[in-house]
């Protein structure tokens, strides 16, 4: 299988202790691929380092082969990503934001930001500002950025945030959508657990910075009632959830 | 390259969208047209010359090189930097597939376009002031020197930009960074002018710098010794800028 995102010995502590330590993930093509923690846990910290924003202390991420740390335009060029809350400029239209992003991938044009605006059901609302959206719909125009440039690697940073449940359905048939139609592989996190387990094929649940257990969701499936339990149990093997928990 | 240009065309594009600038650019074309009203004013009331066709255009330089050039300069870097990091919008570009050095270059040329374009418009309607009002004395070698003046006010200008691209990415909130920049260019100034024969270290008294090109004679090797300084400057603001922004964690 064609590896698309290696994660290897990744460390990244902040001065609070808090952070991810030696995290090692391997993600392949067309994996839908849910990133389970609870908050704190260090999901944000990983995919921040995925993306750039921080730099690690120690280990590598490396996206189709290309070091993020040293060849970060090489490794983004095929991904599309949302990190925490999806910003954009309020002082720009939402056609106008995707155009900002438009600019960094020559196939991109009008059309495809139409075709995205519509895929996410934004596009009544094309030419409003984002000052004036919910958060909801703040949300779709990210994802909407994210996947404008018909990327090889989408990474969502709890996608689901924010949105009615209308909006989690119609997100999650998209995700369904680009992974079998355009065969995008996804790294998402999310503390959504029911969510997870309905949109994801494989999972990997970290804890308090650390990886404990990556497994396919049918496997899991198999030997458990439902992801929630398999969680719970994970991190009990591992003895760190508290007993009210249990 | 293409990556530059996008980058460069969408940090043009933010600022073009942002009302900021435009008040920032009337508000400079506002200072010609109180200066030629004064003008006109103090020629009628009292029948003194005032200033000629292209005496008008440097009585303008002279004024808002050290005035309102430096303040739009310092809101609109600071929009760029401390603005963007402020609210997580740097995220949104950071994470496309642009290096943070193309990205910060493209910024600062954004800020120079601007400084640019702010010098060239207030050059171009002070000018158009002089002629419409004080239709005398032209003559091309004055009207060249103006223009001259002007454009070499640009080096000086984003010299001071970096200066504050760099307090930008060592400070955490805008305001604070403006304060800084003004507690910064106010005490440049004094001392340059405390210690008159250093004074081209401090940078500051360099935005006056334009006085040197009207002379009769060109003083070139200090014309030179003033340039390589501001260059020297530059460099080290730019390296020291970067160097802050590319370990930045957003």
């Amino acid at each position: 299988m064609d590896k698309v995102i290696e994660i290897k010995n990744l460390t990244k502590l902040y001065k609070n202790g808090r952070g991810v330590s030696d995290v090692s993930i391997d993600i392949f093509k067309g994996d839908i691929f849910g990133f389970l923690g609870p908050n704190g846990a260090g999901k944000t910290t990983a995919m921040k380092v995925m993306t750039g924003l921080i730099k690690p202390d120690r280990g590598d991420v490396k996206i189709f082969g290309h070091s993020v740390t040293k060849e970060y335009e090489k490794a983004m060029t095929h991904v599309g990503c949302i990190i925490e809350i999806a910003e954009s400029y309020p002082y720009l239209s939402a056609f106008d934001n995707l155009k900002q992003f438009a600019r960094y991938y020559p196939h991109v044009d009008h059309k495809r930001i139409d075709e995205v605006l519509e895929l996410t059901g934004i596009i009544k609302y094309k030419n409003e500002k984002p000052a004036r959206f919910s958060l909801g719909m703040k949300q779709r125009l990210g994802l909407a950025g994210a996947i404008l440039s018909r990327p090889k690697v989408v990474i969502l940073d709890e996608p689901l945030n924010g949105l009615d449940v209308e909006g989690m359905i119609d997100i999650r048939k998209l995700i369904k959508h680009l992974a079998e139609q355009e065969q995008a592989t996804f790294f998402i996190s999310s503390h959504l657990i029911h969510d997870v387990e309905l949109t994801c094929t494989r999972i990997g649940v970290i804890y308090e910075g650390k990886m404990l257990n990556v497994e396919s969701t049918q496997n899991i499936l198999r030997n458990y009632a439902n992801l929630e339990n398999y969680f719970v149990s994970e991190v009990e093997r591992n003895g760190r959830v508290p007993s009210c928990a249990r | 390259m293409a990556v530059f240009q996008a980058a460069l065309v969408n940090e043009l594009e933010k600022l073009y969208k942002k009302k900021k600038v435009l008040v920032a650019v009337l508000l400079s074309l506002a200072i010609i047209v109180v200066g030629q009203l004064a003008l006109v004013l103090v020629r009628s009331g009292f029948g003194l010359r005032g200033a000629g066709s292209v005496e008008f255009p440097m009585l303008v330089l002279t004024i808002v090189v050290n005035t309102v050039l430096p303040l739009f300069t310092a809101l609109v870097t600071i929009d760029i930097f401390s603005g963007e990091f402020s609210h997580n919008m740097m995220r949104i570009t950071l994470t496309r597939p642009v290096s943070r050095f193309k990205l910060f270059t493209a910024k600062i040329t954004a800020i120079a376009l601007f400084i640019l374009t702010n010098l060239l418009l207030l050059l171009i309607f002070s000018l158009l002031a002089g002629f419409l009002f004080n239709v005398n004395s032209a003559t091309l070698g004055a009207f060249v020197n103006t223009v001259l003046s002007y454009m070499v006010t640009l080096l000086p200008m984003v010299v001071l930009a970096l200066g504050i691209v760099l307090l930008a990415n060592i400070l955490k909130s805008g305001v604070s960074v403006f304060f800084a920049a003004i507690l910064a260019f106010i005490g440049l100034k004094v001392l340059g002018m405390a210690f008159s024969q250093y004074s081209s270290l401090f940078i500051i008294p360099l935005l006056d710098w334009y006085n040197l090109w009207l002379a009769d004679s060109l003083p070139l090797m200090k014309i030179l010794r003033q340039l390589l300084i501001m260059l020297g400057y530059a460099i080290m603001l730019f390296t020291a800028g970067f160097y802050l922004f590319d370990k930045k964690e957003f």
